[in-house]
């Protein structure tokens, strides 16, 4: 299933880039750079995600980084509730 | 110049009025009735962040004419700190996006297409909006200007027909513990107001200027007012049970019953949060998309459009485990960053640019 998954990540990542590369023209090098970059991104983090899904991710960041704030205005909510 | 697309004020200010309301019909009754009970109605008459931003996209813009609030914050802070809060820009809205888009799934996978795959309705929806999206901004402001009368339309086909079935008593007492709770529930709300910020990113490629403040404030005084029908609505037909369901608007679509004969009208709640949620997906998409470009001082943003639509579906994945999850993170975390990204950011911009044309003009005159 994994390997599916990996498959079919892999096809829509040449998809993509079969349609999107022929379109940029051979002065257009940082479009061409900024392109692959964001394309291999995709691609780490896809297999990252099939493979690890329980990845930390920018939720429990934002978690963490607010956490004091969330305590400080959970306790002014549930004061001024009532 | 990387979009040459212009729109004009109405479409502006339709998109916007479009990207605010459709999450937040569906999410906040519940979220606000936690902190207000029976006042959830008053709360987004309370809402000021939806102002300040307004406000602030507008000034930034009279003070930086043709530039989005990044560009402008170049100018502002400097190049390098403008880079890094250039940065900041698209990553939240890629990751805002991936909630709305999760939610649009979780919604649809949840109330109408019970066994298709999660990922299926995420890929073809955020596939149709990459292509809206790599049509540029004129494309977007048509189908806001498109869909708005039919959406309005089938809010109004839900609201009118439970009119009679309305409990005024439900919603009394108004203000029984004082405007304290309403208040609470205004921290809520300032989650979707602050999306408003959005205009910033759309008003250089208004070409109707002069009308751009009049139609921004009418969107506003719409969402409000569309967001206490709501409100009152979903309090006035359930009173105490709105806590206990996931999307109480749906319940109200599913009540309806004209004659035994239009029944199950759910299907056009359906329709409503479609509509909605294309538009407010294909507009922070459009903005991810710009905003990035910019950033990379790309020449065009049309090259990057399919890595980040693929790019958002995994985040999209990936921002919760499940619904319940996110709905805690929507409440809690989520609602201080964005708040923190969307209107504190801008307002500090907004006010070092005050300072330092003050600071010019005194040095200019002495």
């Amino acid at each position: 299933m994994k390997w599916a998954a990996v498959l079919g990540i892999t096809t829509i990542l040449v998809i993509i880039t079969l349609r999107e590369w022929p379109k940029l023209r051979p002065e257009m090098k940082r479009e061409k750079a900024a392109f692959a970059i964001l394309t291999i991104l995709d691609g780490t983090l896809a297999f990252l995600l099939v493979f690890y899904p329980d990845l930390p991710g920018p939720t429990q960041g934002l978690d963490a980084m607010t956490k004091p704030l969330v305590k400080f205005f959970g306790n002014l909510m549930a004061e001024w509730s009532g | 110049m990387v979009e040459s697309g212009k729109i004009s004020a109405s479409q502006a200010g339709k998109l916007l009025y479009l990207t605010v309301i459709p999450t937040a019909i569906l999410t906040s009754p519940v979220m606000i009735f936690k902190v207000a009970k029976q006042d959830l109605w008053i709360s987004p008459i309370l809402a000021w962040s939806g102002l300040i931003t307004v406000f602030i996209a507008l000034r930034l813009h009279r003070m930086f004419p043709g530039e989005n609030i990044i560009q402008a914050g170049e100018r502002i802070i400097g190049k390098f700190l403008g880079k890094m809060v250039g940065l900041i820009f698209p990553l939240f809205y890629l990751y805002l996006n991936g909630i709305v888009v999760r939610e649009y799934g979780e919604f649809v996978v949840g109330a109408l297409l019970v066994n298709t795959p999660l990922i299926v309705v995420l890929g073809s929806m955020v596939l149709v909006c990459a292509i809206v999206v790599r049509g540029g901004i004129e494309i977007v402001g048509r189908f806001a200007e498109l869909f708005l009368p039919a959406f309005i339309t089938l809010f109004l086909l839900i609201i009118v027909p439970i009119i009679p079935d309305l409990n005024i008593s439900n919603m009394l007492p108004v203000m029984g513990e004082g405007i304290a709770p309403s208040l609470a529930g205004t921290l809520v709300l300032q989650l979707w107001f602050s999306e408003f910020i959005t205009y910033s990113f759309i008003l250089p490629f208004v070409t109707d200027q002069k009308n751009a403040a009049k139609s921004i404030m009418v969107a506003l005084g719409a969402v409000i007012l569309t967001l206490v029908v709501s409100n009152l609505a979903t309090l006035l037909l359930l009173g105490e049970l709105t806590g206990n369901y996931a999307y109480p608007f749906l319940i109200l679509a599913r009540y309806i019953n004209l004659a035994e004969f239009f029944t199950h009208l759910e299907s056009l709640f359906m329709a409503i949060w479609v509509l909605g949620a294309f538009v407010k997906i294909c507009a922070f998409f459009y903005v991810t998309v710009l905003s990035a470009a910019q950033w990379m001082n790309l020449s065009d943003y049309k090259p990057i459009v399919y890595p980040l639509g693929f790019l958002l579906i995994l985040v999209s994945l990936w921002v919760a485990p499940n619904y319940q999850e996110m709905t805690r993170a929507i409440s809690t975390s989520v609602n201080l960053s964005i708040f923190t990204v969307f209107v504190a950011i801008p307002v500090l911009l907004f006010g070092l640019a005050c300072v330092k044309k003050a600071v010019h003009k005194n040095k200019t005159r002495g």
